[in-house]
This record gives C-alpha cells, structure tokens and sequence, in this order.
C-alpha cells in the first residue's frame, strides 16, 4: 500500500522535518505514527496524500508514483485515500448529511448512489439520525465521526488520520478508535500519527516512532514507549 | 460535464451571487460603466474611420486646362491622364458645364452673375479622381507638368487633417481600451478572489477529497463569466439609447454628417462589448483562482 524509499523532507526554510525513512506497509495493516511534538509525524502524513512534495526519495501510495507524478494526477491519488484530522474540517453550513455527500459531489460520483452511501457510512459511524443536524450542533467527538464518514464515503483502500483524537476525552477518543477498528475490519489500511499513549499501549498494533525525523522503532504489536 | 455538477456549478454561482450580492451588484456597474465608455470610443473609431474613408472617396484633383487648347488635344489630355498610374476615373466637364454649376451653388446670389455678361471665364476641366489619397500629391504634380494644363489643385489640407485626428483618436482609443480593460479585469478579480476567499475552506476539502481543478475553478470561472456579462448587457442597452440621441441631434442640425447608420451597427457593438465582458470576466476570475488550485 505504502512504499517510502530513502524520503527526505526539508521545508523552504531549511527545517529538516524527514531524513532518509524507510517504510513499507502493507495492505490492511493498522499503523500507529508515534513520536515528540516536531519528531515529523505530520509531515511523514502529509507526504502520503501529497500535500507536500519529499525532497529526494522515492514513494509510492496505492499504486501511485507520489515523486513522479503530474498535478493533475494528484485528484486521482487523493480519491483512493480517506484523510481526518485533528480539527475535523467540516463545512458549518452544511448539514451533516451534506458535509458527507459533499465528498462525493465533488469527484462527480453517481447521484443515485449518493443517499445510499452516505446512508451506510453514517450507519458505521453512529449519526444515521442527526443527519439533519449542523456541525455547530454536534459535540466534538460527534463532528470527528462526521468527517470519518466522508473520508470513507468513497470506499478507500487507505484512510489517513492526523491525530484524530487529539481534542477528545479518553471516552470519545475510545469510540472513535472504535470506529477506526472496524474499518480497518473491513480491510482499509489505516495509518494514524498519535499522541495517546494509552490507546496504542492497548490496541497493540504496529508502531512506528519518529524522532528527529528518523525512524527509530518499528515494531509489529508495540507499545507508545514514551512517557506523556 | 456531467449534468449532476452543471447543477451544481449553476447552485454555487446563485448562491455566491446572492452572498456576495453588493458586491455584485457592484462589479457589474462598474463593468458596465468601464464598457460603456469602451463602447463609445469603438463607436467614435468606427465612425471617424468611415467619415475618413467617405472623404478620401472623395478626394479628386481639379485639372484647369488652358483656354487656347483644342479639342483634340483635351482628347490627348484625357488618354494621357487615363493611362497613368492609380487613376479611378476621370470626368472631362466643359466650360458651360462649369458655369452652370457655379450658377447652382451660388443659388439666390445668381444675380452677381450678371456683371460679366455673357463671357464665361471659368476654364475647361477634368475632375481626376485617384484610387488611394496617398497618391493624390505625387499625380497631381504630375499632372500639372502635362503641356495644356493650367494648373492641378485638390483639397489636400482637409484629407491631411482628417487622417491626422483619426490616427489620435485611434491612439488614445487604444490606449483607454487597455486602461479600461484593466481596472475591468482588476474589478472583477477583486470580486472572484472575495469569493474564493469566503470559501478557501470548502476549497481545501475539496482537494483532500479529489477534486480536480477544473471541478474546482467552473463555479467561479462561470461567476466571473456571468458578472462580465450583465455588466456587457447593460453597457449594450447604455450604448444603443446613446448612439440613438447622438445620432438624432446630429441629424438634425447636419442632414447629410456620414454616420454609421443605427442597424445594424450597434447590435454588433453591443455583441462585443458583451463578448468583451465575459472574457474579461473569465480572466478576472482564472487570475484570481492561480494561486488558489497551486500546490
Ligand atoms: N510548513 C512548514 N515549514 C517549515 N517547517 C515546518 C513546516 N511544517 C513543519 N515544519 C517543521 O518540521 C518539523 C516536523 O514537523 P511536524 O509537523 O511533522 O511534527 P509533528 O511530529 O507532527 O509534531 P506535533 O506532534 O507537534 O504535531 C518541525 O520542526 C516543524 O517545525
Ligand atoms: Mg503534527
């Protein structure tokens, strides 16, 4: 699903935020990105739906050439990924319903298809009935669910996460991480970059940790290993 | 396109449209303003061209021929004067030919007339006319060299004069039509780029999701395209209703003024200036979304 090859990445400014990762990971797997505040795991993440371009290396993300690759290929790579983050960059003027079709609406998928999928991925993650409902009506967790539906409405083979827990209690946080379990379930790759050392101490699921920009740890059931 | 994002494209430049509706009511008064100008320095060109062009049409050389000579050699003169270079036509008009036209222009005043009696002094001519103006200096001095001819006059001054002030006016009617242009253009991606920054968040999930750019740009591509075109349409009506009170007041005090007639001439005016419009109006837009859809 994800191959990095030698990736290096220094910002304009000069900050070396990646050096030379190694990383291979594959079809179905669920991975925790651990590591220091500034250790790189935004940027490692932010590679992989290219909204920023590796210095040197070679990466490819399901099936596609990040490195080689056209800008107007870059829609096309971004439709096979389901990306969340931390402050679930939902549209306050749309209904939660409408944030969720949206997604679809703008990669031009079939209308008759839209009410059924956007029915189903509500359903996964637990507002079929506050569809009606705005963003600024929903707590902090509910809103996170909603921008996990529209990263799964078009059925991609991986989902990205930037901390999706990170503005939510150890309860909420555990829902969501449910909600990442069953998808992961259902066969996407998961890869989320993290700061909770004790959902990754208990889910017991690959772990890798950056520091510096380096890869240090790569363990198939590990552990957060840092103190918070 | 697919008719589910036409749909969609049409709903988003509605809704921006009434949102920004101020704004937009201001951009396209101020594009109509810019283009109404712009039309009626086209309408000014068109028409100094076609006076231009109507006086050069009329532009003929007046060869006085001598008094003492003979038929034949008028025959000679006009054989000579048809074989030269760039010469139209050319009308031989006769000392009695002469004489009554000078009787039909000076009309009441006929009388004067009676002081010289019978004699007619006015001389034997031919009214030369050439193909292009440019040419009128260097054959009437030719002509004037022709042995029998008194002298080869033209109203060289006027055409001068005419060429002079369309080429200004030409000039500076580009020149506004650039400035114009531009304060258009800078008018209308001004408005877009409101647009597009009241909704740089929807746009940024729109490419996380996989919108290509182009699903991206229609919306204000097509904002854009629609605010240059009221504003061409209003200009359009603007400019018809003027060039009409223009054209009457000319007509009124000068009957016969060369003036490009109404129809069709304005409808073609007011299709490029509308044409004008939404081109600038895509321009504006396509400048404003440059930075946006980059990286
Ligand atoms: N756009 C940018 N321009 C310049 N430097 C940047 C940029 N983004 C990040 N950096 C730098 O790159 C390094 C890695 O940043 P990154 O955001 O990947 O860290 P992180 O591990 O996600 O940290 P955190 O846990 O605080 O989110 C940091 O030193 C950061 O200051
Ligand atoms: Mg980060």
């Amino acid at each position: 699903m994800i191959q990095m090859k030698d990736i290096s990445k220094t910002y304009e400014n000069g900050t070396i935020a990646l050096e030379r990762v190694n990383v291979e990971i594959g079809k179905g797997e669920f991975v925790f990105i651990v590591g220091a505040s500034g250790a790189g795991k935004s940027t490692f993440i932010r590679l992989l739906f290219r909204e920023v371009l590796p210095s040197s290396g070679e990466l490819i993300v399901n099936g596609h050439d990040v490195v080689n690759m056209d800008n107007s290929e870059v829609p096309y790579l971004r439709r096979g990924l389901g990306v969340v983050f931390q402050d679930y960059r939902l549209l306050p003027d749309k209904t939660v319903a409408e944030n969720v079709a949206f997604a679809m609406q703008v990669i031009e998928a079939p209308r008759r298809r839209m009410q059924h999928s956007v029915n189903a991925v509500l359903d996964i993650v637990g507002l079929r009935d506050k569809y009606k409902n705005f963003p600024s009506q929903l707590s902090g967790g509910e809103q996170q669910r909603v921008a996990i539906a529209r990263a799964i409405v078009n059925n991609p083979a991986l989902v990205i996460a930037d901390e999706p827990t990170g503005n939510l209690d150890p309860e909420t946080s555990w829902e969501i991480m449910d909600i990442f379990k069953r998808i992961n379930a259902s066969g996407t790759t998961i890869v989320m970059a993290t700061h909770d050392k004790h959902i990754v101490d208990t889910m017991r699921k690959r772990v890798i940790a950056i520091e510096g920009g380096k890869i240090v740890r790569d363990e198939a059931q590990g552990v957060y290993g840092y103190e918070n | 396109m697919k008719i589910s994002t036409l749909e969609y494209v049409i709903r988003e430049v509605f809704f921006s449209l009434r949102r920004n509706s101020w704004m937009a009511v201001a951009s396209v008064s101020t594009v109509a303003v810019s283009l109404f100008i712009l039309g009626m320095f086209m309408i000014l060109v068109m028409n100094m061209n076609r006076m231009a062009e109507s006086l050069e049409s009329q532009v003929e050389i007046s060869v006085y021929l001598k008094d003492e000579v003979s038929e034949s050699s008028i025959e000679d003169i006009r054989g000579m004067l048809e074989s030269m270079q760039g010469i139209d036509k050319v009308t031989f008009v006769d000392k009695a030919e002469a004489m009554s036209r000078f009787e039909e222009r000076l009309g009441e005043q006929k009388f004067l007339l009676e002081a010289i009696g019978d004699t007619n002094p006015l001389p034997n001519s031919f009214e030369v006319k050439v193909k292009h103006p440019d040419m009128v200096k260097a054959a009437a001095d030719e002509i004037a060299k022709i042995k029998g001819v008194e002298s080869a006059k033209y109203g060289q001054d006027v055409v001068q004069h005419m060429f002079d002030i369309t080429r200004l006016i030409r000039i500076f009617g580009f020149a506004l039509m650039i400035l114009l242009g531009g304060a258009t253009l800078f008018i209308i991606s001004n408005t877009i780029r409101l647009t597009v920054f009241a909704r740089r968040k929807e746009i940024a999930i729109m490419k996380y999701v996989g919108a290509t750019d182009w699903f991206i740009r229609w919306p204000f591509l097509l904002e854009g395209i629609v605010l240059g075109c009221f504003g061409g349409v209003f200009a359009a009506f603007a400019l018809r209703l003027a060039y009409g009170i223009v054209t009457n007041k000319i007509y009124e005090t000068l009957a016969f003024f060369p003036l490009i007639p109404m129809f069709p001439f304005i409808g073609y005016v007011g299709i490029g200036i509308m044409i004008c419009g939404m081109a600038i109006g895509a321009i504006g837009s396509t400048i404003s979304l440059k930075r946006f859809l980059k990286a």
